[in-house]
């Protein structure tokens, strides 16, 4: 997952690298994943989130459709 | 203890935990004859909790060598996706983790990278909690279904 200036800078990146083009966030949706995703990590008692629950984490944040479901 | 034998429930929290806890203190990822000095095991055990961890997801080991690779979202080695926080440095493997560890840290920080494209330096910036500086746009190449089935890719 990198960071780009813009869409056209991802289409290029793709077009560049014969890439099917994948989806794009913005950084505030990064950064709401990435808390949901990561908060507990360092606690004893994490455990890893389950498909269901991470794609709940996905859904809040705006991430639905076929390219954000995760193996069952 | 063989490397083929599973480690105990204790030791795979505990080699979890120090790993966890010395990324986070120190920005440096611990490899397993450190770990094993410190938890005052053998090395071929650590080795194993290693494997077993990046079995369920937990780690990531590099390819070949069983060092680990992450501790995702801690990267072991240097990227181009930097994180300033608590006075020391941090990489990640992306951006995303790049934002995990900020987020694990709970901190603070300022992750600075390069557009993927035209490696035009770009800067986010977290503080109380909130984006407080944002650019640009995250690209996911690949489909979440697929993620783990090349992480290093993904």
């Amino acid at each position: 997952m990198l960071l780009f200036r813009g869409e056209e800078h991802v289409n290029r990146w793709c077009e560049t690298r014969n890439i099917k083009r994948g989806a794009t966030l913005t950084p505030e949706q990064g950064w709401q994943l990435a808390q949901g995703w990561y908060r507990d990590k360092l606690k004893p008692d994490w455990r890893r989130h389950t498909v269901e629950e991470a794609e709940v984490l996905m859904a809040k944040v705006g991430l639905t459709g076929a390219f954000w479901n995760l193996p069952g | 203890m063989t490397p083929s034998q599973p480690a105990s429930e204790d030791l795979l929290r505990d080699v979890r935990l120090y790993v966890f806890d010395q990324a986070a203190e120190t920005g440096r990822v611990p490899q397993a004859p450190e770990i094993a000095k410190s938890l005052g095991r053998a090395e071929s055990e650590v080795q194993a909790a290693l494997q077993q961890l990046a079995t369920g997801r937990v780690l990531i080991l590099a390819p070949n060598s069983g060092n680990i690779w992450a501790a995702n979202p801690f990267c072991a080695v240097p990227t181009s996706f930097r994180i300033e926080a608590r006075g020391k440095t941090y990489f990640g493997i992306c951006i995303w983790d790049a934002l995990g560890v900020v987020a694990a840290l709970g901190t603070d920080a300022v992750i600075k990278t390069a557009c993927g494209d035209c490696s035009e330096p770009m800067t986010l910036e977290i503080a109380g909690g909130k984006l407080r500086r944002s650019e640009g746009v995250i690209h996911f190449a690949v489909p979440a279904h697929h993620w783990w089935d090349n992480i290093g890719y993904t």
